[in-house]
């Protein structure tokens, strides 16, 4: 169980002599641990640990918080808040000082281990008190011990992310040019953490107005402040409702911003800046086309080229797939078979194929598939380029997700595309590309799919297994077929559970295998 | 998606369309993409080893790709997609010993092997017994012929009229061989007294099929020069023609 394997990484072994019972206690809360950490490994979220003037008197605890000292751990948040409360009320000489102390104090035992005591610190009050240290014409100081404490607050589980909310008003009026870098960026990240709990949050950030001074953020040439406002802001644009990324790509600026960073920055500022292209690109059919008519494409491919960096080949990679899936017409008018740029997106491409991480690989079969949906000519760049042997080894090798893929690229390069017209649904083949296929190996690796539980899968095969028996010259299709026990393969469909696979199995087999099979050989 | 339209079921095979594919941001084919992303961001800062990454993959992948087997009546628990074929193998490939013809349970070969190589059960049907068990296990109800276990799957159990349970084997290539040669000689030897022959010979079978009383679909057995050698595939038009009284 991966739990058991997850405690045991635990860097420093326990060495206490505490009865069983402690020690139960602990091996439970290690299981849990486990689990919880799995899930905040997941989240949107990020804890701000180091200060982002790179504060660095604390030293960062990464090893577990066992029992007794994660009660006093909380038990000195309470305490903390207790102080912060006494603080916030004195008015007198030296108020602002000891203000900044309390905050500290609180921000260091929130800033301390993965798992900061968040829950003690919201039941003994910390927030309406965060609040009022947040108002207008506080120093800076104080206002970025707050937003820290706040920050990592908001990094956890939704009900403490939920909490924040009287504070959302004051974070966001705190993201004004007019008010201190530091201090703007750590309201940037509190507020990217609320935007990544949820669309309902989101919501609520977008009507207060969060999107503007978040997007000014980024208009700067280079910073810590860029890439974080990068960040949050991919946080709130995520969706599901497209208005967000159609409202930020309207905004002044943003739009060359984007292209600036995605030629010029440095690969951590490149990462966010790509994101928020994916969900640019994903929601906004605005967006998409004015990214298309722009140079971005360009420097997606490029990036895709010159890196190495699995974190940003990510966010690059899908930025490209998913504005040449957004729409046909702008693309296709891009990506013109003999223009130099398609020729490099299908090499990067193949250079995604190659690569050891199985997203690469994914999103890039993907990509190709798309473009291979496209005209007769994009079709022949693709079955003319590196990318099929590349396919055809990935097709009988790779796990199953990349096959499918894998085994779309290879569909769509041998059938014509849909011409508007075509009445009987029957999209013609490209022979040419069918035989070669199919003579290189390609229908073992279809009839694979064909015996998978998983649907779509199944379905590939089938509908490739129809192909190949309607297409393949000198009625060879039905001998090729049966020699990879294609008859098999469709045979268990007579008890499968999917009658759309067991009708579309049994009329294949009706059609080519039927009593007169084999007669005049 | 490369999904059916509700035409396309009605005329036949979805043929395979060249589509485009778009996802939305939070679908699941992005989602290990988007796992990556955050297990990276947070490396670093919480000292995550390779093995807990590795571990925290397989975990997130795990969990949308157990399934189960889709084998009607089965239900078993699939760990992963890659599992099925041995599953499959391993209980769904109960063969009859007699036309080696599979069957995904053992309930179903058990049948199968009562209905077509049994002639206690056919003289048992001869005699008007309900004999022909509904397929749908917990069911219960019995038929006394073939057509009216039939009906009774397409219209309780919603069964699509395509079914056939009994469907013969396609016999191997090399017996289709052997079929064809010996055709292909008694053809020759025999073409003058052809006609009388095959009176003859439809004489015979036709007895045989009296025996079985099963009024539609062809025996287990069939001779020589009938159109159906040895075992084939018999298209649901051929068998649908063969219907009550054609024999």
């Amino acid at each position: 169980m991966a739990d058991d394997n997850t405690a045991s990484h635990r860097r420093d072994p326990i060495k206490s002599s505490v009865a069983n019972v402690a020690g139960q206690r602990r091996r439970q809360q290690a299981v849990s641990v486990g689990k919880e950490r799995r899930e905040s490994l997941v989240r949107a979220k990020r804890l701000c640990r180091v200060g982002i003037s790179g504060d660095s008197d604390d030293t960062v605890d990464s090893e577990m918080i066992i029992d007794e000292e994660q009660s006093i751990l909380e038990a000195q948040t309470s305490s903390a808040v207790e102080g912060l409360k006494s603080v916030v009320a004195y008015q007198g000489k030296g108020a602002l000082q000891k203000r900044v102390s309390a905050l500290h104090e609180l921000r260091r035992l929130l800033s301390r281990s993965e798992f900061p005591p968040v829950e003690a610190a919201l039941k003994a009050g910390a927030i309406p008190l965060l609040v009022q240290c947040l108002s207008f014409g506080s120093p800076d100081e104080q206002l970025l011990e707050a937003a820290w404490c706040l920050t990592n607050i908001a990094a956890g589980k939704p009900e403490e992310t939920k909490a924040l909310l009287p504070a959302l008003p004051l974070l966001i009026a705190h993201l004004g040019e007019n008010g201190s870098l530091p201090v703007a960026e750590q309201c940037a990240w509190a507020l990217g953490n609320v935007a990544g709990e949820g669309e309902e949050l989101r919501n609520i950030l977008l009507s207060q107005g969060a999107l503007l001074p978040l997007a000014r953020m980024m208009l700067p040439n280079k910073g810590s402040t860029v890439r974080t406002a990068a960040w949050a802001l991919s946080n709130l644009i995520k969706g599901p409702n497209p208005k967000a990324a159609t409202e930020l790509i309207r905004v002044d600026g943003l739009l060359d911003a984007l292209v600036r960073h995605l030629r010029k920055a440095d690969d951590e500022l490149a990462t966010e800046v790509a994101w928020v292209v994916v969900y640019l690109s994903a929601l906004s059919n605005l967006a998409t086309s004015m990214l298309v008519k722009s140079d971005v494409l360009q420097l997606l491919v490029q990036r895709l080229a010159m890196s190495n960096s699995l974190q940003l080949l990510i966010p690059v990679l899908r930025s490209l797939g998913n504005l040449i899936a957004g729409d046909s017409q702008t693309t296709q008018a891009v990506i013109v078979p003999g223009h130099e740029i398609t020729g490099n997106i299908i090499e990067v491409l193949v250079k995604c194929l190659n690569s050891e991480h199985r997203v690469l690989k994914k999103e890039a079969a993907w990509v190709l598939s798309n473009i291979a949906a496209g005209s007769v000519e994009h079709k022949q760049l693709i079955y003319s380029s590196e990318a099929v042997p590349v396919l055809l080894r990935l097709l009988s090798t790779a796990p199953f997700d990349i096959r499918k893929e894998v085994a779309y690229v290879l569909g769509n390069l041998c059938v014509s595309p849909i011409s508007p017209t075509e009445g009987d649904g029957k999209p013609s083949l490209i022979l040419e590309h069918l035989v070669s296929l199919v003579g290189r190996g390609c229908l073992a690796g279809f009839i694979d799919l064909v015996n998978l539980a998983d649907t779509e899968a199944a379905r590939l095969g089938l509908q490739f297994t129809e192909l190949v028996l309607r297409g393949m010259p000198n009625g060879e299709g039905p001998k090729l077929v049966e020699k990879e026990n294609g008859i098999d393969a469709m045979e268990r469909f007579q008890f499968h559970e999917n009658e759309d696979l067991r009708n579309m199995a049994n009329s294949l087999v009706d059609k080519y295998f039927g009593e007169d099979y084999g007669l005049d050989e | 998606m490369a999904s059916m339209d509700v035409e396309e079921a009605q005329l036949g095979f979805p043929h395979w369309k060249p589509l485009r594919r778009k996802f939305a941001p939070e679908s699941p084919f992005f989602a290990s993409g988007n796992i990556e992303r955050e297990l990276l961001a947070k490396q670093i800062a919480l000292d995550l080893t390779e093995d807990e990454k590795h571990q925290l993959r397989e975990m997130v992948d795990g969990e949308g790709r157990g399934c189960f087997c889709p084998i009607v009546g089965c239900g078993a628990r699939l760990s992963s997609l890659e599992d099925f074929e041995d599953h499959y193998n391993a209980r769904h490939t109960a063969s009859c010993s007699v036309c080696s013809r599979a069957y995904p349970t053992s309930r179903l070969l058990s049948i199968h092997v009562s209905e077509a190589h049994d002639s206690f059960f056919q003289a048992k049907v001869a005699r008007g017994h309900l004999m022909y068990e509904c397929l749908v296990e917990g069911c219960g109800l019995k038929f006394k012929n073939y057509k009216s276990r039939q009906q009774h799957l397409v219209d309780k159990h919603k069964f699509p009229t395509s079914f056939e349970f009994f469907k013969k084997a396609l016999p191997s290539k090399k017996q289709r061989q052997k079929n064809q040669r010996r055709q292909a000689t008694s053809k020759k030897a025999e073409s003058s007294s052809m006609q009388v022959d095959n009176e003859t010979m439809d004489g015979l079978v036709s007895g045989v099929s009296k025996l079985s009383t099963s009024d539609s679909t062809p025996s287990a057995i069939s001779f020589g020069r009938r159109p159906t050698r040895g075992m084939t595939f018999v298209p649901r038009a051929v068998q649908h023609e063969k219907k009550p009284g054609s024999t």
